[in-house]
């Protein structure tokens, strides 16, 4: 008899000839709150959709529910039978329908002869699960019209709605990440009534702070390892953690320190508000200066990159450049790029390249305007263009008529970066640049980056991987949820992560 | 993280799905490009000369139209073998070429234009109405034809681009709206109209082809070339490639969405115009038939030439593809029925066979 509510040995996935798991094992008591915590690419959301069923998991993985063994790879239905329901980041709700709509979608209860839903049960229903989360929202409230927290209070009602309480799992898949600050603690509060009852919680979460505050024990992934399992947060610290997650920093030798403030600044960007509400950011980059910016995922650090090259327009904010200045809540990508903005976008799948197109006319692509006429564009520079950055940034393809769908991750994104340095900007601006590249590739690419720093281009690099950031950049930003920022000129990625995770505590930067 | 959704190549998304399949597996596993596929050598692949692959892989639809050809050769030596059988293949369906390049145009930027057909219609009635009841000088009859169909064009564009409504639902309105409005223009009659010199625009011999289809060939050559060489057709194909790539380029997304439903318009206008002028007079009820074979033809043509995309080259070939076959059957004595069949037929295969191409091609 085994006193664990879920129970899960030996997790592997393999895709391809690479391991994302490997043999993971974490383990939930009942009526407990566990916190599952690592960084980007960790493996903690493929953790997620092997128990949903999403990705099968490689022979030799064991779950149980309750003792129960759970047939694999996981079928939704079975699992959601034995107590396991999930609520997504994006909580799932749909908001021109009701609450008691969202709260019984996939198990509307019928009528017995018209089979049509019974609304008087389904709105006891909702009742049902409200009360006893005591959320105070009438279910015929439309959802689109809650604020944030009564938002995740549906999406967790909805979690609820078929478990009999003090059973189960809730999997909160990083749910709190929208919930402003001050709402938290509201928040955690359900959260404890409901493992009060004996349901146990599993959360996946980036906040360090919220599972010292809510956890009880708290498992940590690093490329797919466990490092910490189920370890006791009373005798943590966030520091604990994060040194945990990060494990040995990696390769954090090659950061050129050169003094560059006697250089020319080729951009500045002043009043950038990220978010109506927040304070608005500044920043100056010079010619040949590689500057990172960083922060927990909402913290506005990631959209920075599109409103500083007009790709989404801002609440305020103005760039200057030698170019000339371009308001930013009014320009767009033409301004931008006309200033000498370049943009490499994170999702290069969806917002960075053409991949049913060829390598050659992808890099062409900004270009075509400039170095061809009205009514002829030349093949030749397109062939040249495309053979030199394969040559430079050694992209392994076969030719330039190589379609992009063909690459791997690696050389799509070396494929993206050499497209926008065709254009030779003043200032590149790049999101997440090493996403899910295999090491080798992210070495070229960061190499890249510094030579084209160099050169004399200014880089604004905004990225979640400290590691990437301390290697090249001269100096980090470290942007926090009211939109303070704290410089470091650090070769730690230790003190990016207690800078990231400890927003509270000011650190002490060096000159600007 | 990121703003509004985006689209995928033009093909990609009005084929099939198996796009949106990969992009749900890269969001979230973070290594779908990990596993590249293995490259597959087979003797076939050793061997094969180099022209011999260029042939199977993109032109196998001549290969296939050769040998339906030959099929239909053998069977009836004398009527099909004849030159004006050739003459008939090729020339015949001058109408249907406009309009083929009028869809194409469209959909090389990931829309749907369903609505071509008709507006066709609406200038092959506005002609003859105002030139033969009206007394209008024909020439300044298709002026008006053609002025009002771009204005069709770009009330298909206002709603669908500026209005964002689904381009399907927009021209499929739109569409049914100008049959009717023709209808009405034309009192639900046949209106006819004959002029000696009208009707040489079409038939006019040269080089022993009516004129009209060296407009044809002519027409789909120019699309060629700007797709190819020209700064606008190389960003027409990423707009339909990707409309958020394209956007981050600098691109003017929705200035050259409107722009392709104009013209598209335009060329459609155009094939009313040679329809009026090569059969002198149009029924406004019959424009819906020919919007099937213009679809056809240029879902056939992304098999051949540029395999995989939408292509003016390719388009041509699938028209005389097709129209060969329904000749050839009808030749044997196939009542009309078979085009319909044929057509029909074509359209699924050839959206098929589109799929399965551009899953195979790995280079542009």
């Amino acid at each position: 008899m085994t006193s664990y509510r879920l129970e899960a040995r030996h997790v592997s996935k393999t895709f391809g000839s690479t391991r994302v798991l490997d043999d993971v094992e974490f383990l939930v008591a009942p009526g407990e709150i566990h916190a599952l915590i690592g960084q980007n690419g960790s493996g903690k959301s493929t953790v997620v959709k092997i128990l949903t069923g999403y990705h099968t998991p490689d022979a030799g993985m064991s779950l149980t529910l309750d003792g129960q063994l759970v047939e694999l790879p996981v079928q939704w239905d079975a699992i959601t039978a034995a107590g396991v329901s999930v609520v997504h980041q994006d909580l799932g709700l749909l908001d021109h329908m009701s609450v008691a709509e969202n709260i019984g979608v996939g198990g509307f209860v019928r009528s017995k002869v018209l089979r049509r839903i019974d609304w008087k049960k389904q709105h006891a229903i909702a009742q049902a699960v409200l009360d006893r989360l005591q959320v105070q929202v009438d279910p015929a409230t439309p959802v689109g019209a809650l604020n944030a927290t009564n938002r995740a209070e549906v999406g967790i009602a909805r979690a609820l709605r078929d478990q009999r309480p003090g059973e189960g799992v809730i999997i909160l898949d990083e749910a709190t990440r929208a919930l402003p600050r001050e709402e938290l603690v509201r928040f955690h509060g359900l959260l404890k009534r409901v493992v009060a009852e004996g349901t146990s919680v599993l959360m996946v979460t980036h906040n360090l702070d919220e599972v010292l505050a809510l956890a009880d024990r708290v498992t940590i992934l690093r490329d797919g390892r466990v490092v910490g399992s189920a370890l006791e947060t009373s005798g943590l610290t966030e520091q604990d953690m994060a040194k945990l997650m990060l494990g040995k920093t990696v390769g954090s030798l090659s950061r050129r320190q050169k003094d560059l403030s006697d250089r020319p600044v080729v951009a500045s960007v002043s009043g950038l508000v990220t978010e109506p509400g927040r304070a608005p950011l500044s920043l100056e980059i010079r010619s040949g200066e590689i500057v990172g910016v960083t922060g927990l995922p909402g913290t506005g650090f990631e959209t920075v990159p599109y409103l500083v090259s007009g790709a989404r327009k801002a609440p305020a904010g103005s760039l200057r450049t030698e170019a000339g200045q371009v308001d930013l809540a009014k320009g767009d990508v033409v301004d931008c790029l006309r200033a000498g903005i370049a943009l490499v976008p994170e999702r290069r799948d969806r917002d960075g390249l053409a991949f049913e197109m060829s390598i050659r006319d992808n890099i062409a692509l900004p270009n075509i305007r400039k170095r061809g006429s009205r009514w002829f564009v030349g093949r030749a520079w397109q062939a040249v263009e495309a053979d030199k950055a394969i040559e430079l940034l050694s992209i392994k393809t076969r030719s330039a008529d190589t379609l992009i769908k063909e690459l791997s991750g690696g050389n799509q994104q070396k494929v993206l970066f050499a497209k926008w340095l065709s254009v030779s900007p003043r200032v590149l601006v790049l999101h997440e640049p090493t996403q899910a590249v295999d090491v080798g590739a992210r070495q070229d690419i960061l190499t890249s980056i510094q030579a084209v720093a160099d050169s004399g281009v200014g880089v604004l690099l905004a990225s979640g991987e400290p590691g990437d950031l301390v290697e090249i950049c001269d100096r980090i930003l470290v942007l926090s949820r009211d939109g303070s920022v704290v410089q470091l000129r650090t070769d730690s990625a230790d003190d990016v992560l207690e800078a990231v995770y400890n927003e509270a505590v000011p650190t002490a930067g060096g000159p600007a | 993280m990121n703003p509004e959704p985006s689209s995928d190549s033009a093909a990609v998304r009005l084929s099939s799905d198996e796009d949106v399949t990969g992009r749900i597996i890269s969001d979230s596993g973070e290594h779908a490009e990990a596993s590249e596929p293995p490259t597959r050598v087979t003797l076939r692949s050793q061997y094969e000369p180099k022209w011999l692959h260029t042939l199977t892989s993109k032109y196998a639809l001549v290969l296939v139209w050769a040998a339906m050809a030959l099929v239909y050769y053998i069977l009836m030596p004398h009527s099909f073998g004849s030159i004006g059988a050739v003459r008939a293949i090729f020339g015949g369906q001058p109408v249907l070429v406009f309009l083929a390049m009028s869809a194409l145009i469209t959909l090389l930027v990931a829309e749907f234009d369903l609505s071509v057909a008709s507006i066709m219609g609406l200038a092959a009635t506005i002609v003859p109405v105002l030139a033969g009841l009206h007394g209008v000088n024909v020439w300044v009859a298709c002026l008006i034809a053609l002025v009002a169909c771009m204005g069709a064009g770009a009330i298909n564009a206002f709603f669908v681009v500026y209005l964002d409504v689904s381009s399907f639902v927009v021209t499929l309105g739109t569409g049914t709206l100008l049959i009717g409005l023709s209808q009405w223009i034309s009192a639900s009659n046949v209106v006819s109209f004959q002029d000696d010199l009208f009707s040489k625009i079409a038939l006019q011999p040269f080089l022993g082809m009516p004129v009209s289809f060296w407009y044809g060939i002519g027409l789909a050559l120019f699309i060629a070339y700007v797709l190819a060489y020209t700064p606008l057709g190389r960003h027409m194909l990423f707009v339909g490639a990707n409309r958020e790539v394209a956007r981050l380029a600098g691109i003017r997304v929705n200035g050259i969405r409107t722009g392709a439903y104009i013209v598209s318009s335009l060329l459609a206008g155009f094939s009313g115009i040679i329809l009026v002028s090569a059969l002198g007079g149009f029924d406004s009820t019959s424009s819906g038939q020919f919007l099937l074979p213009a679809l056809a033809a240029v879902f056939l043509g992304t098999t051949v030439v540029q395999p995989g995309q939408f292509n003016p080259i390719g388009t041509m070939i699938a028209i005389w593809f097709l129209w060969t076959g329904i000749f050839g059957l009808q030749l044997l004595g196939f009542a009309g029925w078979v085009q319909n069949v044929f057509y029909g037929a074509g359209l699924v295969v050839a959206v098929a066979l589109a799929k399965v191409v551009r899953s195979r091609s790995k280079t542009a």
